[in-house]
């Protein structure tokens, strides 16, 4: 696979950076990663949207320290599938088990029933989300959007989350903007500190929701070189993207959704050079990738 | 003229106090039932929701002067006649002149500012709750740290407008007794004969008053703004 050399690098360049906020995630990651198993699972999901189904039978299984990408055209259901993750979008049937635990349910006499808001937030709070919008809170500066959730949800002291922010400021490089408010920075910063604020509650799985779609083309770069450095340090990711280019260098596995349902799931480079579909090398052709052969 | 207005200044100034007294307490009582009021209109509680509405729309529907007498004239002696020793001490502060005001504009303020708090928290997008929620926060967790805040600033200037029907609508309490700046004027013109000069004198005060309230509610609104460029 080719999960096992990169990770492998991953903890190498950990070690040679101790001290900074990820670095300590990546540990979390590789401590993990000898007990095996996977992360995520998601086993047979369905979700319905009145009688349209968004999902229907879904199977994904993400291992610690994999960068997964979802493809596929818009309205197949890859925003539903991260959504339906942290239960931000309540799923209808099968189970999504993060870290071994049910998502959103539990077993009451066996009966399988809605789980309690606190159980859910548990959950929640070992996975980072970042949204397409950013939707930074624009009433708090950039180190109040990131301390809220280590303040108020983790309660942490706030020396410790302000250690915390700064270290995932430095992260995504914009130490100096502390103090700024988010309608004073632009796109492309917004979503780095977005990045940040989910890092900042030092989460085992982060997932993207097509995070670069609403960014001018120019800003798109900056906040896909932070994600790749977080999959260089070992994060688990599960990334939506029409970014062709960044799932084919970063991805580990690319995910080809269409019509609620998953197509393909294939090693990134065997996505890219040979389509196992006609209908997924129209789709590439169509979104102009440059081919691998560079 | 002039002597006229300097001779009872002082008096219109003491009543102008009581007016903004009046309006003052009314809005606190006002938002506080909004703020109630807001949350429980936007409820998945089926009661609350109906609850909520029934009361906006009864009075958002009573004059503001009725409701005076009600309250007034109406509840308390009411209350003796029942013979219900508790509900006529609960009822009691309304002999209170200034209480039954308070309360009569406050809980008819109460129905505007609920419905000027609920749009300003659905005005916030619900992606900011999903942020919230996605950082594991709980529904109430994510109102007061993440939403309320947000939607104070959208209702701050109709909430300052509010504020200034209140002020205005705190005449209506001369009817009952109360000693602010109308029942002065009126008190004034009886002593006076001089009925234009005593009305025109506490209109100016109004006009000023409320032209001072806009400009603070305007400076305090920039201030407060989500707008940082």
């Amino acid at each position: 696979m080719l999960a096992g050399p990169s990770l492998g690098q991953g903890r190498e360049e950990t070690r040679s950076k101790p001290g900074t906020l990820l670095s300590a995630a990546a540990e979390q990651t590789t401590r993990y990663e000898g007990s095996g198993g996977p992360l995520l699972q998601l086993i047979d999901v369905s979700k319905y949207f009145g009688k349209t189904p968004a999902l229907s039978d879904v199977n994904l299984t993400v291992n610690r320290g994999e960068t997964v990408a979802i493809v596929g055209p818009s309205g197949s259901g890859k925003t539903t599938l991260l959504r339906c993750i942290n239960f931000l979008v309540p799923y209808d049937s099968g189970r999504i088990l993060v870290n071994g635990r049910l998502v959103g349910y539990r077993e009451q006499q066996g009966n399988t029933v809605r789980d309690t808001g606190h159980n859910v937030n548990e959950i929640r709070k070992r996975i980072g989300m970042v949204f397409q919008q950013f939707n930074l809170f624009p009433h708090r500066t950039v180190l109040g959007n990131l301390i809220e959730g280590p303040l108020y949800v983790l309660r942490i002291t706030r020396s410790e989350a302000v250690t915390r922010a700064q270290a995932a400021l430095e992260l995504i490089g914009l130490m100096d903007k502390v103090e700024a408010y988010p309608d004073q920075l632009s796109g492309g910063q917004q979503q780095r500190v977005a990045i940040a604020r989910a890092l900042c509650m030092e989460p085992e799985l982060m997932l993207f929701d097509e995070v670069t779609s609403a960014l001018d083309p120019e800003l798109v770069g900056e906040v896909l070189s932070v994600m790749r450095q977080l999959a260089r340090k070992g994060m688990t990711m599960v990334v939506v993207t029409h970014e062709m280019e960044f799932a084919r260098d970063v991805a580990d596995r690319v995910v080809f959704m269409e019509a609620s349902k998953i197509v393909t799931d294939q090693p990134a480079s065997d996505f890219f050079e040979r389509p196992s579909t006609p209908r997924i090398g129209a789709f590439l052709s169509r979104l102009s990738l440059p081919r691998n052969s560079d | 003229m002039i002597q006229f207005a300097k001779d009872y200044i002082p008096l219109y100034f003491a009543g102008t106090l009581v007016a903004l007294g009046v309006a003052a307490l009314s809005m606190a009582l006002s938002v506080g039932i909004g703020l109630l009021g807001a949350l429980g209109r936007m409820s998945g509680n089926r009661t609350a929701r109906s609850v909520t509405s029934a009361y906006v729309a009864f009075f958002r529907g009573i004059p503001p002067l009725v409701l005076l007498y009600v309250v007034y004239f109406g509840l308390p002696s009411w209350a003796q006649e029942l013979g219900v020793r508790p509900l006529a001490d609960f009822l009691a502060p309304l002999n209170n002149r200034i209480m039954s005001a308070v309360v009569a504009f406050g809980v008819n303020s109460g129905a505007y500012s609920t419905e000027i708090i609920r749009s300003a928290i659905a005005s916030i997008h619900p992606e900011q709750m999903e942020a919230a929620q996605s950082l594991g926060m709980s529904y109430w967790l994510a109102m007061r740290r993440i939403i309320v805040p947000q939607s104070a600033r959208v209702a701050f200037p109709p909430l300052g407008n509010e504020f200034i029907a209140v002020l205005k609508g705190t005449s209506l309490a001369s009817v009952i007794g109360v000693t602010e700046l109308m029942r002065d004027a009126q008190l004034v013109a009886a002593a006076t004969f001089r009925n234009l000069a005593a009305y025109t004198l506490a209109a100016v005060f109004y006009v000023v008053l409320v032209i001072i309230l806009q400009s603070v509610v305007g400076r305090l609104e920039r201030r407060l703004s989500l707008v940082h460029k």
